[in-house]
């Protein structure tokens, strides 16, 4: 269905990509955040708190991110679409309700705007580090959804897509933008509501004594009643049958914790994207997200000129990770560049869906600026001449690095 | 005295107290931090959400927020430990929330235990440590409904939370009431209709007293009662009349 036009700001505008993201979210019918606001991520919750009481929607600064988080999947319970915003520090203390969150298959959207870590880290700063984090920060089996825009209006975009695979997949998505996005300024078109595409979450409507609130049909995803309606909820975060009551010790059987990891596993060719150029007849791919994508566009086109065949394969979509497409890929590249603002997250994950077949090479980066296109092309001019097979992920020496450990 | 869990006893006090407040139980949600039987909670015939330890107050609080038809009732059970700062914030903005805080005077341990035996598990030799005022806490942020009453207080209770859930705003209830049957039978020190007792004897009834004089100590009286029952004007209605003073036309109300 199309967005409610009350809730689109339509127009062209020149903002940052944190503010695109608050257009995004309230364009996607979002009524709820719970937030702290914190750098670099506090102008999207600015952008929401100014604009939200338009709308009928609601800021509400809490006492801590423990507290935002909790209040965020209250709110959603509720009915209402939640949003909380944030980054490093806040994102770590956030983790065991996005586990809760998770376990309860309860549909809410985060906004972490990545800044240098670990802890307090280069709070003004870039970084790309809370990758695995956003995977596997809280304890136990689940899946989540992780989407990474490299343009303010990318943020736009992705946070409107990010409540609807919320809602679709009752599932925390998390909206993994960095500081250069967050903070870059760009035109950004905020189109009608009818050119906005809305899902929300699958309700039950029969009836109220039958209703089972985590059983599922084929597309594994319950169907969502709210409290105050009269089915007599029962909701926990631990394990749990279909009727939501916790499992007896080995009663392993009727436990639906399989289904958090089904439901995005087996639908995650619909859930991926990717932007692919040049992959037919590459022998080099670069790997890349967020900011760094557009850095490595420079460094590719120079490897071009210089007669190297490179691709480029741009996550849009970093979890569930493209494991079908990376493998193919291996099979018929010499490998593969991965420069991202950290010492190693995607890059393992390319190496790890390669099978042994292509080489991989990390171009890291410390955090708190960009890559130096330099060094991703000699990342590219390395991984092409190379012809034995790398032991593991080689790590490429940048200018940066060879600076400090010579 | 039949020995029932607390938790038991609760449920039955609650089931009291819901009937009193005429609020159909549909809209009612409890959220607790404390697991409850599903058995109690459809007698109950309410909503129930049972959040990780000590998320229990911004969940409801979120709940609330979420559809501010509904009445939520929010049970925690760690003596404001992992709530407390959570407690604190929601009662100074004056959420509209009863929260039911159990004390059963132990900081060490999940548990239950006597303050007269000053040692648990994980303070093997003493664990002897001083408690929130609650009440007083609670009257000094700006509750509406601050209440105590010992888990033998069966009927007291049952008023207070039916009083608590028609006050709007953040209204608070301790409850003192000995930890779960099991962890005192491992101890097997004293059996809970003991301890019930006990903590009834020793308490004393002061409806509207000072709680800067309601703390709780060894060797002291646990001062019991209705402590606060006033009007405030909650988060959401605070927000929409001051947004729409400043927005006018161009506000839309929050609902």
């Amino acid at each position: 269905m199309a967005a409610n036009p009350e809730d689109v700001f339509t127009g062209s505008y020149y903002i940052d990509g944190d503010v695109a993201s608050a257009y995004g979210a309230l364009a996607a019918g979002c009524k709820f955040l719970g937030g702290y606001p914190i750098t670099p991520s506090t102008e999207a919750a600015e952008a929401f708190a100014k604009r939200a009481p338009e709308v009928g929607a609601l800021f509400v600064q809490m006492e801590d991110e423990l507290g935002s988080i909790a209040a965020v999947l209250g709110a959603s319970w509720s009915g209402k679409k939640a949003l909380t915003i944030t980054s490093g520090p806040g994102f770590s203390l956030m983790m065991e309700n996005i586990g809760f969150g998770a376990a309860m298959e309860i549909p809410f959207v985060i906004i972490n705007v990545q800044r240098g870590g670990p802890s307090t880290g280069i709070p003004t700063r870039t970084g790309q580090a809370d990758l695995m984090q956003a995977r596997w920060g809280s304890h136990g089996d689940y899946e989540i959804i992780a989407l990474a825009p490299d343009s303010p209006q990318e943020c736009f975009d992705f946070t409107v897509k990010a409540f609807n695979l919320a809602e679709r997949y009752r599932v925390p998505v998390m909206l993994m933008a960095d500081e250069c996005v967050g903070h870059m300024t760009e035109k950004v078109v905020v189109p009608p509501a009818s050119e906005i595409e809305i899902e929300n979450r699958k309700t039950y409507s029969g009836s109220l004594q039958r209703y089972l609130p985590y059983k599922r049909d084929k597309s594994l995803v319950p169907l969502f009643a709210k409290p105050g309606d009269g089915h007599g909820l029962y909701i926990t975060g631990l394990t749990h049958d279909e009727r939501g009551h916790p499992i007896g010790d080995r009663d392993l059987r009727s436990s639906t914790a399989r289904f958090l990891v089904d439901k995005i596993r087996q639908n995650a060719s619909q859930i991926i994207e990717l932007e692919e150029d040049r992959l037919e007849g590459a022998d080099v791919v670069v790997v890349s997200f967020g900011i760094t994508s557009r850095v490595a566009l420079k460094a590719v086109e120079s490897a071009r000129r210089q007669g190297i065949k490179v691709g480029t394969l741009r996550l849009k979509t970093i979890w569930p990770f493209p494991e079908d497409k990376i493998a193919e890929l291996s099979t018929r590249v010499r490998g593969f560049v991965v420069p991202e603002i950290n010492y190693g997250q995607i890059a393992f994950e390319v190496d790890r869906c390669s099978h042994g077949n292509a080489n991989v090479i990390l171009v890291p980066h410390a955090g708190s600026s960009v890559h130096l296109p330099v060094d991703i092309l000699g990342a590219i001019k390395q991984v092409a001449k190379d012809t034995k097979p790398y032991a593991s992920v080689v790590s490429y020496k940048t200018h940066l690095e060879r600076q400090i450990f010579g | 005295m039949q020995d029932m869990a607390t938790m038991d006893r609760l449920v039955g006090i609650f089931s009291d107290g819901f009937g009193k407040s005429k609020f159909p139980r549909s809209k009612i949600s409890l959220v607790s931090d404390v697991l409850l039987s599903p058995e109690s909670v459809r007698k109950l015939g309410v909503d129930f959400f049972h959040t990780g330890r000590g998320y229990a107050i911004p969940f409801g609080a979120g709940l609330k927020l979420g559809n501010l038809d509904l009445k939520v009732v929010v049970v925690v059970g760690d003596l404001l430990t992992l709530s407390g700062n959570h407690f604190l914030h929601s009662a100074r903005g004056n959420m509209d929330l009863v929260i039911v805080c159990l004390n059963h005077f132990l900081y060490k341990k999940v548990g239950g235990e006597d303050p007269k035996v000053r040692y648990s598990q994980v303070s093997p030799f003493s664990g002897d440590e001083e408690p929130f005022n609650i009440p007083h806490l609670a009257k000094s942020l700006g509750a509406v409904y601050v209440a105590r009453w010992t888990l033998m207080h069966a009927g007291q209770l049952a008023n207070s939370l039916s009083e608590a859930m028609r006050a709007k705003g953040f209204s608070v209830i301790e409850v003192i009431a000995p930890g779960v049957n099991y962890f005192l039978g491992q101890r097997g020190e004293r059996d809970v209709s003991g301890l019930l007792e006990y903590y009834y004897k020793n308490s004393q009834v002061r409806n509207d007293g000072d709680t800067q004089n309601a703390g709780i100590g060894p060797d002291q009286k646990i001062i019991v009662g209705r402590f606060v029952h006033k009007e405030r004007e909650t988060f959401i209605d605070s927000y929409n009349r001051q947004l729409e003073q400043v927005m006018k036309k161009k506000f839309r109300a929050y609902q």
